[in-house]
């Protein structure tokens, strides 16, 4: 068996009889991402805003405004019930909704009379976004109403002796006389309201997931790229740091004392923290592939897999060339990837990052790699798609590992790592 | 087989290795003895390529270390001070990754992994994670793995430190028989009855230099048959020194702070007639000690001081 096979089989042996920190290393990402997922996913099981609607007024106007809420468009976001004030105020009280809305008496007639209407949201204090939805969403229909209100002003006023109490039905020529004002109106304000300045296209892959919501997996494989890449990382200081733990331990100084050059044992330890890495990615990828629902390019997933490892393994020996010490190394190494974490897209989404962030994202390692598989993941990227991030990842992990293996080249020379 | 030649090593302005020159011949049993930071260990490491000196050089069968230095060290075995393992591997895999090292393999791996475990007692035990061994034992796995792969010297150095009478007698016996198979044996200690006892010639250290060499009985003569007087007490050991020093067969080998080492005529009257002028003199003594002529009382008589001081 050549000694570089020998000096990684005794590394990955080691590592088989103590795993427990690589088991952490490991189950980080793929806890942190299911957590994720668990919290914001649910499976289509969204939360619906109950609203309870006191229509004081029971008119024409006022019928619209609760309609908008137990209407069949709205089901899917609102549980809507018409209450009276007392039983309403009960409701709250027991928090049994997320918000009243009340509607006035008059409020029709007022609105066509146009004097200002108020409605009132009394919010449920125990309920932090449901609540905030209803009170959107009763905006919105003022808003709307308002205009409603303002282009069809001329036909409202023919139609509001019609609906006063007592009033007769209106004739066949009146309901003429008031669509074809109601026609005119609209025409008139056409120039205004089309065509719209801005159209709403729906997606169907849109509308299907906001139908049932985003599903735990579809959560997890969105959190998944960034953390996992993160826990690569860690998983990479762990091979590294197995450089000063040996030194520790009186073997790094034994082995040198052996035929070996220090530059063949520190290969050695580079080539076992590659193959860490590896078989940890092909865990991290195994639980990513059990949530995906579709094929991806795996040619594109292995260029990125293989430019990764390349990267944490040179940034990794980078870490505990610059260190003198085991836990020199260690501190480093975690400020490095933590900073490299939140700046790379690791945790927070780099999209989310404020602007300045943003642009010193792309000098990390972290960020090519989460790019290229979320890339891959969420865009169906292929080779082509991720070939700038195999590029940037493969160039920081050369320059990387020759800096590391250079330093700790240096050290064992002098005699410093030994 | 080893020829050290001028050795000198600095670490910053502390001179650990001062021109140290001595030979080992094939099949012998060389022992360096000196007291904790003689220069020992630093000599050791030079030895094994560890440490590069700063001036002098090593020759191993003619060949210098500095110049083929993995030549060198294929044929070397090296036990370290301190118990370098893997811990939570077992002995076996210990040594199975030593020897394959130095290029063994197959059959004849693991016919040298049974052989040093027999060696060294620890076949039946072998499997065991080393994590559970006790210290004797880590000692012990310790020197299998310098002896595994058969090297034709063995650098040891300190084996025995740290642990208890019985396994320290256990590694003694582990050392006389590769001794006995004919390889040659570097041994540092600073324990004078493990040289007395293990060692053909021996090199006695102090502040990186060799005060003396050669075997027991050539370094017990050099003491002359001289016994060794030390003299402690709350007194003027300059002034004492001066007034001893006159006396005959009587010499004063060192002074200071209240200390006065003399070295006296073997006969027994020098040392009696010394001890009787201490006393006329009054002085406010604390203790006498007289060493029969012995490797610590050339130690003593060479250093002024002894071994565990």
């Amino acid at each position: 068996m050549p000694l570089l096979l020998r000096l990684v089989a005794k590394d990955l042996r080691r590592k088989l009889r103590s795993p427990l920190a690589l088991i952490v290393a490991l189950a980080f990402p793929l806890v942190f991402a299911g957590m994720i997922g668990l919290a914001f996913g649910g499976g289509g099981a969204v939360p619906k805003v109950r609203l309870l609607v006191d229509d004081e007024d029971g008119a024409l106007l006022s019928n619209a405004v609760a309609s908008i809420f137990t209407s069949r468009q709205a089901s899917p976001y609102f549980d809507a019930t018409t209450v009276d004030a007392a039983t309403g105020r009960a409701m709250m009280d027991e928090g049994k909704a997320s918000a009243l809305l009340t509607i006035p008496k008059g409020f029709s007639s007022d609105l066509l009379d146009g004097r200002p209407v108020t409605l009132s949201l009394l919010r449920n204090p125990a309920e932090g976004i449901l609540p905030e939805i209803a009170e959107q969403t009763a905006g919105t229909a003022a808003d709307l109403l308002d205009g409603a209100r303002r282009v069809l002003d001329k036909p409202l006023a023919d139609l509001r002796p019609y609906l006063r109490e007592g009033s007769r039905a209106p004739g066949d020529a009146d309901i003429v006389a008031i669509a074809l004002a109601v026609k005119r109106s609209l025409e008139s304000a056409s120039s205004l309201v089309f065509p719209p300045a801005i159209t709403l296209e729906s997606d169907p892959k849109a509308g299907a997931k906001a139908k049932g919501g985003p599903t735990t997996s579809a959560i997890f494989l969105l959190v998944l790229p960034g953390v996992a890449v993160y826990g690569l990382f860690l998983v990479a200081d762990q091979g590294m740091r197995d450089i000063m733990t040996e030194r520790t331990l009186g073997t790094l100084r034994r082995q040198l004392a052996g035929p070996l050059t220090p530059g063949l044992l520190i290969l050695g330890k580079a080539i076992y923290t590659a193959v860490l890495s590896l078989l940890s990615l092909l865990v991290i990828a195994a639980a990513g592939a059990a949530a995906l629902r579709g094929p991806i390019d795996v040619a594109a997933f292995a260029l990125v897999s293989l430019a990764l490892i390349l990267a944490v393994t040179g940034v990794a020996a980078s870490v505990y060339g610059l260190a003198r010490t085991e836990r020199q190394g260690s501190t480093l190494g975690n400020m490095v990837f933590l900073a490299m974490g939140f700046l790379g897209g690791g945790f927070i989404r780099v999209e989310s990052l404020p602007a300045v962030l943003r642009g010193v994202a792309p000098f990390t390692p972290l960020y090519w790699g989460a790019d290229g598989y979320r890339a891959i993941l969420e865009h169906g990227a292929g080779v082509r798609g991720v070939l700038p991030n195999v590029a940037a990842l493969g160039s920081m992990g050369v320059v990387f590992l020759a800096l590391g293996i250079g330093a700790l080249h240096r050290a064992a020379r002098r005699g410093a790592v030994a | 087989m080893f020829r050290v030649q001028g050795l000198v090593k600095s670490f910053g302005p502390v001179k650990a290795v001062d021109g140290v020159s001595f030979e080992v011949a094939k099949g012998e049993l060389y022992g360096l003895l000196g007291p904790n930071g003689a220069g020992k260990t630093t000599t050791m490491s030079m030895m094994s390529g560890l440490l590069a000196p700063d001036e002098g050089r090593i020759l191993f069968d003619g060949i210098d270390l500095a110049l083929r230095p993995l030549e060198v060290k294929a044929q070397l075995g090296v036990v370290p001070q301190e118990t370098a393992l893997y811990e939570t591997l077992n002995a076996r895999e210990n040594l199975r990754f030593w020897g394959g090292l130095y290029g063994l393999s197959g059959k004849r791996l693991e016919a040298a992994v049974d052989r040093v475990l027999d060696q060294v007692g620890l076949k039946e035990r072998a499997k065991e994670p080393v994590k559970q061994y006790s210290g004797g034992m880590k000692r012990r796995l310790n020197l299998a793995l310098g002896l595994v792969h058969g090297p034709r010297a063995v650098l040891m150095d300190e084996p025995t430190v740290g642990i208890d009478p019985q396994a320290r007698l256990n590694i003694l016996a582990a050392v006389k028989s590769v001794a006995a198979s004919g390889t040659t044996v570097i041994y540092t200690t600073h324990y004078l009855e493990e040289v007395e006892d293990l060692c053909d010639r021996i090199g006695i250290m102090d502040h990186g230099r060799i005060l003396a060499e050669g075997t027991l009985d050539e370094l017990i003569r050099r003491v002359g048959g001289r016994e060794v007087v030390t003299v402690r007490g709350g007194f003027d050991a300059e002034a004492l020194r001066a007034k001893m020093g006159v006396l005959p067969g009587v010499q004063v080998t060192s002074s200071g702070s209240g200390k006065l080492v003399l070295s006296v005529d073997g006969s027994g009257r020098a040392a009696v007639e010394l001890l009787g002028r201490v006393l006329a003199e009054g002085l406010p003594l604390e203790g006498v000690s007289i060493q029969p002529p012995s490797l610590n009382a050339l130690f003593i008589s060479l250093t002024g001081r002894e071994l565990r001081d």
